[in-house]
C-alpha cells in the first residue's frame, strides 16, 4: 500500500508538464517605481532571438484580483514595448513576461516590483 | 402537521437531509470534498508556481474557504466545522490512543483565552510572514494544522482540538452565533427522563437496548459517538463550541434532536455568555478591523510614522506594536466603557459583570466585519479557483485544456462597497437590538452610550472599507 503511494506520487510528479525555459531579457518600467496606472514597459531581448510574440502578465501577490494582460509590440532590434500597462492598484505585482518563438517554444522571466 | 410546518420547528424534517444526516458515515462523506481540496492545495502549495493569485493552495483557502465560510454561516450554521477534514485524524489517533499516555486538557486552559492567544499570534503571522501570498507558507500551515489536530487529538480527549485549541474553529463558533438555525432538543421532558443523556456520553446500540459508551464497549454493537465538545442538547444556548457534527442527533436513541430555525443572532439576546466567549468576540471585532486596515494606504503611513517614532524598521516590532495597541486599547475600552454604560443604566455590577453584558453587541460587528471584508475578496476573485483548479490538476498531469486567467469578478466593483455598507448596518442593527434587550431592567441610557462607542467604530470601520485598497504591499516602502 505505502509503496503504491509512493509510486502514484512519483508517477503524479513525473506527469507534472514543464514550464517555459528561462527567459534571457532585460525589463524596464518607466517610470521607475511605477505610479497607480499606466506605465510603459520595454522588454530588451538577444535581437538575434526569433519571437513572434511576447505577452506580459501582471498579477498582484494577493489572490483574487483579475491580472492584467498585454501584448508588447516590437519596437526595434532586440526591443518590445507595452505601451500603457495598466497598475491598477498599489501594492506589489509581479509581471510574468512570455515569449512565443516561431517554433511555438515559450520562454519565461518573472519580475516583481512594487506600486508606491 | 404539514411538512411546511415541520420545517419550521426541525430543518431536519427537509427530505433527505435529516435521513442522511443521521447516516453513520455522513460526516465522513462531508469531510471528503473538502479533504481533496486540502490535499490538492498541498499538492500545489508546494510544487506548483509560486504565485498567490495563481496557485490553489492561496486561492482556495484564502478566497473560497474563508468566503464561502461567512456565506454558510450566514445561511445556516458552521457547516465548515461539520465538514472539517482535520478530523480525519480521528481514525490515526484512535489507534495511536492504544500506545501513547493519555491526558487531560489543563483545567486553566478550558476556556477560550488560550485561542485569544493563539489567534493573535495567527494573526501576527498572517501580516508578517504574508500567508496570503506564499502557496508554500499556505501548505506548510494545511500540513501544521493536520498536525496539530493529530497531536492534540492523540494526547487528549477527543473534541480538546476543537474546543479550546483550533482558532479556525472558534472564529467558526464565534461568527455562527449569527446563524439562524441552531441544535436543540425537540422535546426537553423526553430528556428529562433519558439517563444515558446519549446525546453527550455517546450511544452503544447493543441487542440489550442503548448503552452509553461508558457502560458497554463500542466492540458490543454500533457506537455512536456523543458530543465532543460536552454539549447537553437540551441545556444548548447557543452555538458557540458546537461544530454541527450532527453526533448529538446520532446518539439520541429517542430521535429527540432537532435543528431549529431561529431569527439570525437571536442568541445575543437570550443567551447568558461567558466573559472568555464575550473576550473572544470583542478581539474578532477588532482584529477583523486590523485585517482590513492593513490593506489600506492609512495603514502603511500610521507603519512608517511609527518607524520613525520608534528608530526601527522591523517588521515584526512594529506589528506587534500596532497589534499589541489596537486590540489592547479596543479591550480596555470595552472593559472602561462597559463599566461606565452599566453605571449609566443603573445595574450594580462588577466591570466583568459589564463587559459580560454589553460586550456581547461585538458578536454581530465583528461577523459584519469579518463578513464585508472576505466579501470584497471574494465577490471579487471568486471565479479565479477555475482556472487554478485547472492548472493544478494539468499540474497532476491531466488533460486539461488552458486555464483562462481573466475569469474572476462576479460583482461589479461599483457595487462592493454599498454591500459592504448594508452589512456593517445590519450588523450595527444586531449589535444595538443586542445592547437594549440586555439594558431591560435598567436605564436605556446605558445601552445608548455604549450604542454611542459602537456607531462611531462601524463610521472607522466604513472608512477604512472605503479606502482604496491596496492588496498587500510590503509594511514600509520602498523595501530594500
Amino acid at each position: 500500500m505505502r509503496r503504491a503511494f509512493w509510486l502514484l506520487l512519483l508517477g503524479l510528479v513525473a506527469c507534472a508538464p514543464k514550464t517555459g525555459q528561462p527567459l534571457d531579457a532585460k525589463v524596464r518600467v518607466i517610470p521607475n517605481p511605477p505610479p497607480v496606472g499606466k506605465a510603459e514597459i520595454c522588454i530588451d531581448v538577444d535581437p538575434r532571438s526569433e519571437f513572434k510574440e511576447i505577452k506580459v502578465v501582471g498579477d498582484m501577490t494577493h489572490p483574487g484580483m483579475i491580472p492584467v494582460v498585454a501584448e508588447a509590440h516590437p519596437a526595434g532590434p532586440g526591443l518590445w514595448r507595452v505601451d500603457a500597462f495598466d497598475f491598477n492598484m498599489r501594492g506589489d505585482w509581479v509581471l510574468t513576461i512570455t515569449a512565443v518563438d516561431k517554433k511555438g517554444k515559450k520562454y519565461q522571466k518573472e519580475v516583481r516590483l512594487t506600486v508606491p | 402537521m404539514s411538512l411546511l410546518s415541520r420545517i419550521r420547528k426541525d430543518l431536519l424534517a427537509l427530505p433527505l437531509v435529516g435521513r442522511f444526516l443521521r447516516w453513520r458515515y455522513s460526516r465522513f462523506l462531508l469531510q471528503l470534498p473538502l479533504f481533496l481540496v486540502a490535499l490538492l492545495a498541498l499538492y500545489d502549495g508546494f510544487l506548483g508556481r509560486q504565485l498567490a493569485p495563481k496557485n490553489f493552495a492561496t486561492v482556495s483557502v484564502w478566497l473560497h474557504y474563508r468566503g464561502f465560510l461567512v456565506l454558510a454561516v450566514a445561511v445556516l450554521g458552521n457547516l465548515f466545522c461539520a465538514a472539517c477534514p482535520l478530523m480525519l485524524v480521528r481514525g490515526p489517533t484512535r489507534w495511536a490512543k492504544r500506545y501513547l499516555p493519555q491526558f487531560q486538557w489543563p483545567r486553566p486552559l478550558r476556556n477560550k483565552y488560550f485561542v485569544i492567544v493563539l489567534t493573535l499570534f495567527y494573526l501576527f503571522a498572517y501580516e508578517y510572514w504574508d500567508l496570503w501570498a506564499s502557496p508554500w507558507l499556505t501548505a506548510w500551515l494545511i500540513l501544521g494544522y493536520f498536525g496539530v489536530a493529530f497531536l492534540v487529538d492523540a494526547f487528549f480527549p477527543e473534541g480538546t482540538f476543537c474546543k479550546y485549541v483550533c482558532p479556525l474553529g472558534n472564529f467558526n463558533f464565534t461568527l455562527s452565533t449569527t446563524s439562524p438555525a441552531q441544535i436543540a432538543a425537540k422535546d426537553p421532558a423526553v430528556c428529562l427522563t433519558c439517563e444515558g443523556k446519549y446525546c453527550v456520553n455517546g450511544r452503544v446500540e447493543t441487542p440489550a437496548g442503548p448503552k452509553t459508551a461508558r457502560e458497554a464497549s463500542p466492540q458490543e454493537g454500533t457506537y455512536y459517538p456523543g458530543c465532543e465538545t460536552r454539549l447537553y442538547v437540551p441545556q444548548i444556548q447557543s452555538n458557540m463550541d458546537c461544530t454541527l457534527c450532527f453526533n448529538c442527533l446520532r446518539a439520541c436513541p429517542y430521535d429527540n434532536v432537532a435543528l431549529k430555525p431561529r431569527f439570525w443572532g437571536a442568541e445575543w439576546i437570550r443567551a447568558r455568555y461567558r466573559l472568555d466567549w464575550v473576550w473572544l468576540g470583542v478581539l474578532l471585532f477588532f482584529a477583523g478591523f486590523m485585517n482590513a486596515f492593513a490593506m489600506v494606504p492609512a495603514y502603511y503611513r500610521l507603519a512608517e510614522g511609527l518607524s520613525r517614532l520608534l528608530g526601527t524598521t522591523n517588521e515584526g516590532l512594529l506589528l506587534i506594536t500596532i497589534y499589541a495597541l489596537w486590540t489592547g486599547l479596543g479591550f480596555l475600552l470595552v472593559l472602561y466603557l462597559s463599566h461606565l454604560a452599566s453605571r449609566l443604566a443603573g445595574f450594580k455590577e462588577t466591570a466583568m459583570q459589564a463587559v459580560r453584558r454589553w460586550g456581547v453587541a461585538f458578536f454581530p460587528l465583528a461577523f459584519a466585519m469579518w463578513t464585508g471584508h472576505y466579501a470584497f475578496h471574494f465577490l471579487t476573485g471568486w471565479a479565479s479557483i477555475v482556472p487554478v483548479t485547472q492548472q493544478a490538476l494539468i499540474h497532476l498531469g491531466l488533460p486539461l485544456p488552458e486555464p483562462d486567467w481573466t475569469l474572476a469578478a462576479l460583482v461589479p466593483e461599483n457595487l462592493l462597497y454599498p454591500l459592504q455598507v448594508v452589512i456593517l448596518y445590519l450588523g450595527l442593527t444586531g449589535a444595538t437590538t443586542t445592547l437594549f434587550s440586555r439594558a431591560r431592567g435598567g436605564r436605556p441610557l446605558g445601552a445608548a452610550f455604549f450604542f454611542l462607542m459602537l456607531f462611531l467604530l462601524v463610521a472607522l470601520a466604513l472608512w477604512v472599507l472605503a479606502q482604496p485598497m491596496e492588496m498587500r504591499g510590503t509594511l514600509l516602502l520602498p523595501k530594500t
